[in-house]
């Protein structure tokens, strides 16, 4: 793990009206991490998902993406800068094929003038076969190739779960942000999507995930951020936070400790 | 190879699509040169409302614009030719970005109001515009002048028309191929999941408003010279909504299905004038929500669903 932050979290807050979301929240992430964020129900962390992503902009603090501040930058502009998210439910481009729902993801990467799309600049066509490649090369990695010519809207959840994955993936992101990626799959897919996320990171994306399913989510994370009424409760390894008194009575309970540390699938 | 092939299709059907222009009768004529305009409003408003997803009610206001900018500069106020069109492809364009620009921040019934609003504003305009615009007479008496010595007239005009409908086509079709294709069917498909792409959202709104709306000025511009007419009914609601009748029967989102549902539409009334006189509206208002209901593809969905019948 390098020692330099790629994402860089500092005294973050958000308020809604009265109600405090996110408090004094400060952590950082590293290429190549895979970082879970806890926590009860109400605890903050789809809020910090959004603060991250720029959905909301933060009423105090700093988020800083490769040195360079993005917080207060408009959603599309933090995707350009390599930083792409999957959401809570699955959000799919439903009217458009398996192929083209990824190549969006590639915009970033094949956004040409309209002038040179009509004229056919050799850059464009040759963009767009990388992009095509790359989507094909996608599919692949998250096995949807037997799908490919079916309609998106006839994916099953997990099946959805992994093409959104797929999606943000596209645009070679350095930080990939996962809202609840395991919800709502069954066993196999959960084991095929730890080894999917345990691959993205190996090449050096951080993973910044939202889990509440603790036997997927502590053999896969390398570190966890422990959230409650929107204050960070603890951070550390998955070790330490599942042994940690103010976690396991805020959210984990006393019998998760032992039976978290189990693989999940043994 | 497949270059090659592509090539020769699209010269085939220009050649064929002119060919008829002079073999037709005088008053097939001027049926096949409307049904060519409709046919290019068909495939940008697609683009606009079946791609890009946007509920928009001003492409009639639009073709007016360059219809009647045309008609002032060229004729009224007697500028050559060639710097009147330019100025009327401008005109439209400027005043399409113009609209984008709030109206792209509405959404659904937001935007169709904010359009319908332009729309009637354009008619009031033109239909109160004094001696330039001829008020609710329009104008009449101007030809087409000669553009470099030439005089395109007769069926060579409908040459140009053919012209302007495959231009219109190969653009569109070459954009939605694009990243900025995918861009548009992905805001309408999720506008939330699309900016969460990288993609700006507004910017890429407000492009496909103002391109589509200035072709339809193109073809407004285009129109101008069929009858050398031009007066302000024709640019009112009735054909707005005709239009996306012609959409939604052919299949939104589709290029085929608009020139289907463009072609069908507008002939449609020629067979049925007869039969129920003016009771074709009625027909083509049940053929809409049968199309809604059963074939949300449009008759673009039937046709594609041939070679897969044939198969099995």
């Amino acid at each position: 793990m390098s020692a330099i932050p790629l994402v860089s979290i500092s005294r973050l807050t958000k308020h809604f009206g009265g109600l405090t979301a996110v408090q004094d929240l400060t952590f950082d992430l590293h290429p190549g991490e895979i970082l879970a964020l806890i926590g009860p129900n109400g605890a903050g962390k789809t809020t910090t998902f959004n603060l991250v992503a720029g959905v909301f902009a933060p009423g105090e603090g700093s988020i800083a993406l490769g040195g360079e501040r993005i917080d207060g930058l408009p959603v599309h502009a933090i995707a350009a800068r390599g930083l792409m998210r999957t959401f809570q439910h699955n959000m799919p481009f439903a009217g458009m094929s398996l192929t083209d729902n990824i190549l969006v993801g590639c915009h970033t990467r094949c956004s040409d003038s309209l002038f040179d799309i009509l004229i056919g600049r050799r850059r464009v066509r040759r963009r767009e076969t990388a992009a095509r490649l790359r989507a094909a090369e996608l599919i692949k990695f998250v096995g949807l190739q037997d799908r490919i010519d079916d309609d998106v809207s006839a994916l099953s959840f997990g099946e959805g779960r992994l093409l959104e994955l797929a999606r943000a993936l596209a645009g070679e992101p350095r930080v990939i942000l996962l809202d609840e990626p395991a919800a709502g799959l069954t066993q196999p897919e959960m084991t095929r999507l730890g080894a999917i996320i345990r691959d993205i990171a190996a090449r050096g994306v951080a993973v910044l995930l939202i889990e509440h399913d603790m036997h997927f989510l502590l053999p896969l994370a390398h570190r966890v951020v422990v959230l409650n009424f929107g204050r960070k409760i603890a951070e550390g390894t998955p070790e330490a936070i599942v042994r940690d008194r103010q976690v396991i009575e805020a959210y984990l309970g006393e019998a998760v400790g032992d039976l978290a540390m189990r693989p999940a699938s043994a | 190879m497949r270059l090659l092939r592509d090539a020769l299709i699209w010269f085939a059907a220009i050649a064929a699509a002119s060919a008829l222009a002079f073999w037709l009768g005088g008053y097939a004529t001027d049926v096949y040169r409307k049904m060519l305009i409709w046919v290019a409003l068909a495939l940008s408003y697609n683009f606009l409302f079946g791609i890009a997803g946007q509920v928009a009610f001003s492409h009639f206001a639009f073709a007016g614009v360059g219809a009647y900018a045309i008609v002032i500069f060229a004729h009224q106020l007697g500028l050559p030719f060639g710097l009147a069109f330019i100025l009327a492809l401008a005109l439209s364009a400027a005043l399409a970005f113009v609209v984008a620009l709030p109206s792209t921040r509405l959404e659904g019934f937001y935007l169709a109001l904010a359009t319908l609003a332009f729309s009637q504003l354009v008619l009031v305009v033109i239909s109160e515009g004094g001696d330039l615009t001829g008020g609710t007479g329009g104008i009449a008496n101007y030809r087409l002048p000669h553009v470099f010595d030439v005089t395109i007239s007769g069926p060579w005009y409908t040459v140009v028309l053919v012209l302007l409908v495959a231009s219109t086509l190969w653009m569109l079709r070459r954009l939605d191929r694009s990243a900025f294709g995918r861009a548009c069917r992905a805001i309408r498909d999720n506008a939330v999941a699309a900016a969460a792409m990288g993609i700006d959202v507004r910017r890429i709104k407000v492009l496909a408003f103002t391109l589509t709306s200035t072709l339809a000025g193109l073809a407004g511009i285009a129109y101008a010279y069929i009858d050398n007419v031009i007066n302000p009914p024709v640019f009112g609601l009735e054909n707005i909504f005709l239009l996306l009748f012609m959409i939604i029967v052919g299949g939104a989102g589709s290029h085929i299905g608009a020139i289907i549902g463009a072609v069908f539409l507008y002939l449609a009334p020629f067979v049925l004038e007869p039969i129920v006189g003016h009771g074709f509206m009625v027909v083509f208002g049940v053929l809409v929500v049968l199309t809604i209901l059963f074939q949300p593809s449009g008759l673009a969905g039937l046709v594609n669903r041939w070679p897969a019948r044939r198969a099995t």
